[in-house]
């Protein structure tokens, strides 16, 4: 990464995520790429937390925060009410977590993309409600322990393709991005900002608390998502267009599983399952980009 | 109220930051930073700090590379052709794919100083009275000098042949070691300022010191006499001491090698002889009476020697040698494998079974020993310290003596004389400085990751002091930063040509080259400023101030990520004290 952008920061230390937060990493990246010129709509979810009560605030630029259900309106009126004012140049942010993204405000985001409002979505991901104490929402994977998935009740459903869904709006640019690979996550943020109309990112971000991992592998857990081709790293323009910005080592599934006390529970045979499951999404990804 | 006004109420608006929180003391790990030592160095007898040197080559930091090399060790033209790299078994990038090249690396620098004319540049050493008297200007003896005069002492080093060097200069083969090559480190030395007076033999009488001229000894004659087999037939004038054959050569000297020569031995003498036969258009034969496996020369050496027409036939033991016309009939004893001794066969004779073969001349090459008993340390005594590189003597009403190289060293290499020649000069500034006693302590205290490698870097208080004496292992890497690309191999001289001729076998290599191997190097424990500490901190705790990163405790909240991040195990995470 360039010194410039090394040192540029638009983040303030203090702020409350817990330790090893892949949240508050996937905001300094975003930040960085995006610059002082951006508002923020945050939803109910844990940023609302992290970004500290008024009137302190963990960030550089304007938050506004809204209602669970309506970041993406919030940032459909935010967008026209600059664009009156003859302000093109900010970039509206919608930063949602998966909650607030795939379940709650679900239909607010397919109704302004669906308009192509020219706004850039977040979603950080970190796969349930963790900000209220770790319920599962339609993004915690299949095999997941959550406090509303315990025990024997494990996750026995996928995870929801929330990628697939908004290429299927055909908004402009969609694409996922880790906390572990902070050159890609930089390059199609900046990407997205300077298309017009509605864009997507999917950014993968390590809860050390709602996963029962130790802090410190927060990254490496995001990595290795990326490596099992659990959490491919890949683009889709004009929703059709899919290039797959990295390909993988191909690690097995099973050593992901294993790092982390939300799987705990899992049986080889479950893990085996999974592995196919996972291999299946991404022979369909691979045809989709042409390379199956 | 003005709509305006109220406005500006409703409106909420932060005006202070985060900043107001401390969440550093949520912690309970403490992450630091801490270079610590890698496997290479501390297994490379005469401790160079290889992951600086690999860092700097792929910083294109040539001269200061090559300067690095220097403080540790003065001879790397010399090492980065016949130094039998003992770094690259412990090199931890072995354990993913293949070893960095450290020995290429060190004879490219060499190659770059020679080409950029390179000078050591001056380094301040306050000037002591003692004056030291070194006797053999082989690598040990040159390496006490060098290291004694950047600790500031005046040196004279006597030797009895007409040029230093020792068996660089008149041992190893031309197609190894080019002359230049070694004139090439020499110049450092003769720049220091260390006074050198050849064609001196020095006999017991000189320790004596009876003008006293000096405040100790080092005597670092090598082992300049071949072992005698023992054997009847021995004294005949075709058979030739291998040490004499190679000084020949090197003294370029007429050297007639017609017919088939029986080479008797397996460490590199031997190896170096029958090569040499080849190329002065002779045929070859090594004996050896152990197995091949068993041979002390380097593997690459047997490997070489096959390849341009060696024959080596084991377990066979010469037992007689008669003469016959111009010819001799070598009677060699059939072995056997009874056990192992320290790694290696213990053979014993196969009942009477012989075999005798027809040659033209017999070279032996199976070991050597000190030219004169003086030359061996004393026996154990409260007067004598043996440590381990060299053996340090002082007697009461006596100069101290130092006893170095081959003189003491249990494996008898160059790197191995360079690491005693080290040991020698920080001996004596211990024992002018602080006494006799103190000399085993202090040279624990600069010891490389406590292993026998010493530096003198941190027995000046150099900057590698700072590093913590743990021995990074390859667990510790974080190997997701590295991909897997394999190690270069240094072109060399064709096996035609290599046959014909006493050129350089092994040719250089360019700097692109040098830089993407370098790159390869995963530098364990040592911040290269990667900075991915500082990109990854979710609490923006790692401050960078020009060089330098710090932990900014206000923030840390102790997640560790920066620790696990570093691909080079340059952090380190610890229980928090107040918990
Ligand atoms: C043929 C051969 C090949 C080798 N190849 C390798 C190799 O590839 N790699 C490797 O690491 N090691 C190699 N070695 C071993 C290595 O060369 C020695 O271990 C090393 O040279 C020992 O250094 P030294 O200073 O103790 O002794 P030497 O190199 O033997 O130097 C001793 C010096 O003292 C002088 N001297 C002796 N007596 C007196 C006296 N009375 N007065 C004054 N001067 C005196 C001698 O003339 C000589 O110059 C090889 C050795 C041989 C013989
Ligand atoms: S990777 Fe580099 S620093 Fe680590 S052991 Fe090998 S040469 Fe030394």
């Amino acid at each position: 990464m360039d010194a410039e952008l090394m040192q540029r920061e638009f983040m303030y230390p203090g702020h409350v995520a817990c330790p090893g937060c892949g949240a508050a990493i996937a905001m300094r990246f975003l930040l960085k790429a995006l610059g002082e010129k951006t508002v923020m709509i945050i939803p109910a979810c844990c940023w609302s937390i992290i970004a500290g009560p008024y009137p302190q605030s963990a960030l550089k630029t304007p938050i506004i925060h809204c209602a669970f259900e309506t970041a993406a309106s919030t940032a459909s009126g935010v967008r026209a009410a600059l664009d009156m004012l003859g302000d093109t140049e900010t970039t509206v942010v919608a930063w949602a977590g998966d909650g607030g993204t795939f379940d709650i405000g679900f239909q607010a985001l397919s109704g302004a993309v669906e308009r192509n409002d020219n706004f850039l979505y977040v979603c950080y991901d970190n796969e349930a409600y963790m900000n209220t104490g770790i319920q599962r929402s339609s993004s915690t994977p299949y095999g997941a322990w959550t406090m509303t998935t315990p025990g024997r009740d494990w996750k026995k459903m996928r995870k929801k393709n929330i990628v697939e869904i908004l290429a299927a709006h055909r908004i402009p640019y969609v694409a996922t991005a880790s906390i572990a690979y902070p050159d890609d996550f930089i390059r199609k943020a900046k990407k997205a900002k300077e298309i017009k109309g509605s864009r997507f990112l999917h950014v993968y971000t390590t809860c050390p608390t709602g996963w029962r991992i130790p802090s410190e592998i927060s990254i490496k857990i995001a990595r290795m998502a990326v490596q099992t081709n659990i959490f491919p790293l890949y683009e889709v323009e004009d929703g059709t267009r899919y290039t797959i910005n990295y390909r993988p080592r191909e690690y097995l599934v099973r050593e992901y599983f294993r790092m982390q006390g939300r799987f705990r529970h899992l049986t080889d045979k479950d893990l085996d399952q999974i592995q196919k499951m996972v291999d299946e999404d991404w022979q369909r990804l691979l045809s989709k980009a042409g390379q199956g | 109220m003005t709509a305006e006004i109220k406005n500006r109420f409703l409106i909420p608006l932060s005006w202070i930051t985060t900043e107001g929180n401390k969440t550093g003391s949520w912690r309970f790990l403490r992450p630091r930073f801490e270079n610590k030592t890698a496997p290479c160095s501390a297994g490379c007898p005469a401790g160079e700090d290889i992951p600086l040197i690999e860092m700097l080559i792929a910083q294109g930091e040539f001269k200061e590379a090559w300067e690095t090399i220097l403080t540790e060790n003065p001879f790397p033209a010399v090492c980065g052709r016949v130094c039998f790299h003992p770094c690259e078994g412990f090199c931890n990038r072995g354990s993913y794919d293949e070893p960095i090249a450290i020995h290429t690396m060190e004879r490219f620098l060499a190659d770059t100083a020679s080409r950029y004319d390179f000078r050591a540049s001056a380094t301040d050493t306050p000037s002591h009275k003692e004056r030291i008297a070194i006797a053999g200007g082989g690598p040990s003896g040159l390496s006490a000098a060098w290291f004694l005069s950047r600790l500031g002492y005046q040196c004279d080093v006597y030797e009895a042949s007409p040029e230093v060097g020792g068996v660089l200069r008149w041992g190893i083969p031309a197609y190894r070691l080019p002359k230049d090559a070694f004139l090439q480190d020499l110049r450092h030395l003769e720049e220091k300022g260390v006074g050198i007076v050849t064609n001196k033999r020095i006999d017991e009488d000189f320790l004596k010191d009876k003008d006293d001229a000096y405040s100790a000894f080092i005597v670092a004659c090598g082992h300049g006499k071949g072992q005698k087999m023992g054997i009847p037939g021995e004294d005949n004038p075709l058979v030739i001491e291998g040490l004499d054959f190679l000084k020949n050569i090197r003294e370029e000297k007429s050297v007639g090698c017609e017919g088939t020569t029986a080479v008797i031995g397996g460490g590199n003498t031997a190896i170096d002889v029958a090569r040499s036969v080849i190329r002065l258009g002779g045929k070859a034969v090594i004996y050896y009476r152990r197995r091949r496996g068993d041979m002390p020369a380097f593997d690459e050496e047997i490997r070489m020697a096959l390849e341009e027409g060696v024959e080596i036939f084991e377990l066979l033991s010469p037992a007689e040698i008669r003469r016959d016309n111009n010819q001799l009939l070598l009677s060699l004893q059939k072995m056997v494998v009874s056990g192992e001794e320290s790694g290696r066969a213990r053979v014993v004779p196969d009942g009477k079974k012989q075999e005798t073969v027809r040659v033209d001349r017999v070279i032996r090459a199976i070991g050597a020993k000190p030219q004169e008993a003086w030359m061996n340390p004393p026996d154990n005594g409260a007067d004598v310290q043996r440590l381990s590189h060299s053996c340090l003597v002082y007697k009461k009403g006596q100069k101290p003596v130092v006893y170095a190289g081959d003189l003491t060293n249990e494996t008898k290499s160059v790197t191995h004389a360079i690491a005693s020649g080290k040991q020698a000069a920080i001996a004596l500034d211990v024992l002018f400085r602080e006494g006799f006693a103190a000399v085993p302590k202090k040279l624990d205290l600069c010891r490389i990751g406590n292993g026998q490698a010493h530096s003198i870097e941190i027995y000046t208080g150099g900057r590698r002091k700072e590093r913590s004496s743990h021995i990074v292992e390859f667990s510790e890497v974080n190997t997701d930063y590295f991909t897997f690309t394999p190690r270069i191999r240094p072109p060399l001289l064709l096996v035609e040509e290599r046959r014909r001729s006493f050129n350089e076998i092994t040719l250089k290599i360019s700097a692109g080259i040098a830089i993407e191997e370098a790159g390869r190097c995963f530098n364990c424990g040592l911040c290269n400023g990667c900075d991915n500490c500082r990109l990854f901190c979710p609490d923006l705790a790692v401050i960078k101030n020009g060089e330098i990163r710090t932990i900014n405790y206000d923030y840390c909240k102790g997640c560790g990520i920066c620790v696990v991040e570093c691909p080079r195990n340059a952090m380190s995470l610890e229980e928090e004290e107040n918990t």
